[in-house]
Parts: C-alpha cells; structure tokens; sequence
C-alpha cells in the first residue's frame, strides 16, 4: 500500500465541491444509474463496486465527460452539462488504458500538449512541463517515446499530463489496473501525496483502504457511503 | 501501445524543419501533376527516394511501413494501364511512389509535435476567415501519425492472436475485427482529447 493519509493534505480553501442532485443515467433503454442525490467534498474519494456497477459512468458524470440523463451534476459550482469544457478543466481525468490518453510519442511533447492548445507559448510550457516532471522525480523520461515505458510510468505520464492543466480535482479510472508491485506502489504514492483532491475507481481496495470517504456501486446504485473500512466489508459481502 | 514512425537520426531532412518538410511535400506534389514524361518523373522518383534511402532502415522495416502502400499504387498503375494505357499506368505509379517515398521520408525525419505545430500555423490565415480551427487541423494530423502505427500494431496481435488458437488468419475475420478494435479505442482517445481538454468539448450521452 502506499504512503497513507496521516493528516489533511489540503488547506480548507482547495476543497471541491461536487454535487449530484437527482442525477441518474441511461443508455438507451438501459438504466446505468439510478437517481442520486449527494455532495462529496471529501479530499480522497474511492469509488468501488463490481464490473458495470455504474461506477466509471459515475466517474465520467464528473468531469462532464457523460451527461446526465435526468438531474444535474456540478462542480464547484459549474453545472458538467451546460459546459462541459469548464468542468473537464475542473476535473482532470486519468483513463484506465493511459495509452489511450497520451496522445503524442514522446513524454514531453505530450504533456507540453495540454498547455500550447490553451494558448501557453512554446517555452512557458516547456518551463512548466519541466517543473511538473521533477514533481514525480520523472524528469529522465521528457525526451522518451512513450512506447518504451513501463506501465507505471506511463501512469505517472498520463497524471502529469493532466496536473500540468492544474485541475481543482483528478480522477483515477482504476489506475493500478494491469501494474506490476512496483509500478503500482509509484502510482499508489502519487495518488496518496497529490496535493489536491483525488477520486479513485479502482477494485484494488488496498489503495483505497486509508481514505475518508468511499461509496459502494451495485447495480447502479449508491449501496454504501462512509468510511473505507465499512464500506469495504459491504462490498466483500456483496461480491461474495 | 504507442509507436511511432519517426526514426532517430541525423541526415540532412532531419535538419530541415517540419514546415519546410510539408511545404516541400505540398510542391513536389504539385509539380509531380504537371509531369508527364516516364524518364523525367523517373528522375523525380530516384530524387524524392534519397532522403529515405539515407535513413538506412533495414528492408523489413520499410516493407512493414511501406509495403501496403506500395502494393496499393502497383494495383492501381495496373487498372490505370488497363483501362487507359501501359505509358498511363506507368507515369501514375511513378508519380504516386515518388510522392509516397518523399511523405515517408517526412514523417520518419520530423516529429509529430513539431508537425502538428507547423500544420496549426499554416491553416492560421483560415482560422481568421473563420473557416476552420487551426488546431483541430493539426490535431488531426497528429492523430492520424499517432493511429497509422496502431493499425499495424493491432493487426498482428489479431494475426498472431488466431495463430495461437490454431486457425488460419484470414481478412475475412481479421479485418471486421481489426475496424471494431480501432474505432473502439479511436472513441476512447477522443474521449480522452475532450478529458484533457485538447479541442472544443463535447459530452456524450452515452
């Protein structure tokens, strides 16, 4: 397990806000999830619950990625359906697959990415790029094709690319998924000493153990909301 | 995972800068239209062939980059002879192999960052006339560098994948799933370009 959360990583101040007020959502015929209704301003948020429990769609809801079917879902105010754009800067997200989320083949130039389409000249964003490789002591891998990291690493690229945004909050899309130990320790200590709120879908409930606030997904349902060590022992149930 | 067609090296096209690379491109395209005489597109092709000739890539790596395309332009210099003339099918497969050789050569000696930068200035005059977004240009150039590679990649998994089971791979199979597979992950990486933010955004409601 990674570092754990000893004390509150956030000045009160950096805190988001994100409430889901009768929010559900369908594809098609097919109710993904149910109507709810909550507000999470916790700094650490895991999201649990077994395949197609609505949990990444819950996720998704966040960073405006999806919209709602009925309801409304905001984001420090920012309703995620009216302007979708806004909320995805908000909220950055990491994929499960981050190969899918970088897009260009060398690590630098990629994150640079991010920055020089919102308008930063060429050399601040190479200065920011820089800095926010140091961050995670990643520095080596600016010039690397992105085809010759390891899994972790290229976990660690697809979160610098979006913090290099400076979001309000990430959200990770199970991203131990398919890492080695080791590779899932370096992303399990990102996450734990990120220095802004984090929400975490993962099945690896390790990682998530430590955290405030956890809710249960089961069937497109809110079935479990609270303290990780509960909330996981209602998840062993229903998965048992 | 992510590969990419450029090769690390120092001859003088890698030198050149991407803009000046396209630019080059666009002409000799250009000019390539008004020739007509086998002999002299002939000359043209061993000319637009020397900068990749000069990356020294070994023949299975340029029959892996290459060798679809080439079979491509020979299928069509056929018809092409066929329903005109042999000197018809000849002159139009010189034309297109002498372009496709000089294309290869820029994507293999430029970076797709330092492209995309040059494609997004260069269609900046359309953006002012409000016709276009420069960047979604660029954008999409880089993807479609980025994807290229992915196809192939992604098309000897499934070969190698009907392999491990026993079963001939025929396109008959591979190719339905190779178009599931890639318009699959092509959803996902346009998911995650409205995620970072890169282009207008746009939320699905599925």
């Amino acid at each position: 397990m990674g570092q754990g959360l000893r004390k509150p990583l956030l000045e009160e101040d950096d805190v988001v806000d994100i409430r889901f007020s009768a929010c559900s959502l369908s594809y098609g015929e097919r109710r993904v999830l149910e109507p709810l209704t909550l507000d999470l301003k916790e700094e650490r948020i895991g999201i649990i619950g077994l395949n197609g429990s609505g949990k990444s769609s819950f996720a998704r809801l966040i960073n405006g990625l999806q919209v709602p079917s009925s309801g409304m879902v905001t984001v420090n105010g920012i309703d995620t359906a009216a302007d979708p754009a806004a909320a995805a800067r908000e909220a950055g997200f990491i994929f499960q697959s981050p190969q899918n989320q970088v897009i260009l083949p060398v690590v630098a130039d990629d994150i640079a990415l991010g920055l020089t389409s919102r308008g930063i000249g060429k050399a601040q964003a190479a200065e920011q790029v820089g800095a926010i490789l140091r961050r995670f002591g990643i520095e080596a891998l600016a010039r690397r094709r992105v085809h010759e990291l390891s899994g972790g690493e290229l976990q660690l690229v697809a979160l610098a690319s979006v913090l290099v945004t400076e979001p309000s909050l990430v959200i990770f899309d199970e991203p131990t998924n398919q890492l080695d130990l080791r590779n899932r320790r370096k992303v399990a200590d990102a996450i734990h000493g990120l220095d802004r709120p984090a929400i975490v879908v993962s099945h690896d409930l390790a990682l998530i153990a430590d955290f405030p606030r956890v809710l249960l997904f089961h069937e497109g349902r809110l079935i479990a909301d609270g303290a990780a060590a509960g909330v996981i022992r209602a998840y062993e149930q229903v998965a048992a | 995972m992510i590969a990419s067609l450029y090769v690390e090296g120092r001859t003088p096209f890698h030198r050149l800068p991407a803009g000046a690379k396209l630019l080059l491109l666009v002409l000799v395209g250009i000019g390539l239209a008004f020739l007509h005489s086998p002999w002299v597109l002939g000359g043209a092709l061993v000319i637009c062939a020397m900068p990749y000739v000069l990356l020294r890539l070994p023949f299975s790596e340029t029959r892996r980059r290459l060798g679809l395309m080439v079979l491509t332009v020979l299928l069509l210099g056929l018809a092409t002879a066929w329903f005109e003339s042999p000197l018809a099918g000849l002159v139009a497969c010189l034309r297109i192999l002498a372009l496709v050789l000089l294309a290869a050569a820029v994507t293999a000696t430029s970076e797709i960052a330092d492209m995309m930068a040059a494609v997004t200035r260069a269609m900046m005059p359309l953006e002012r006339l409000g016709l276009i977004k420069a960047q979604d240009v660029g954008l999409a150039l880089g993807l479609a560098l980025r994807f290229a590679p992915e196809i192939a990649g992604r098309h000897q998994a499934l070969v190698a994948a009907h392999r491990a089971r026993g079963l001939k791979p025929r396109w008959c199979h591979i190719l339905p799933a190779l178009i599931v597979l890639t318009l699959k992950e092509a959803d996902e990486v346009a998911r995650a370009i409205d995620a970072r933010g890169l282009r207008g955004h746009k939320a699905s409601d599925r």
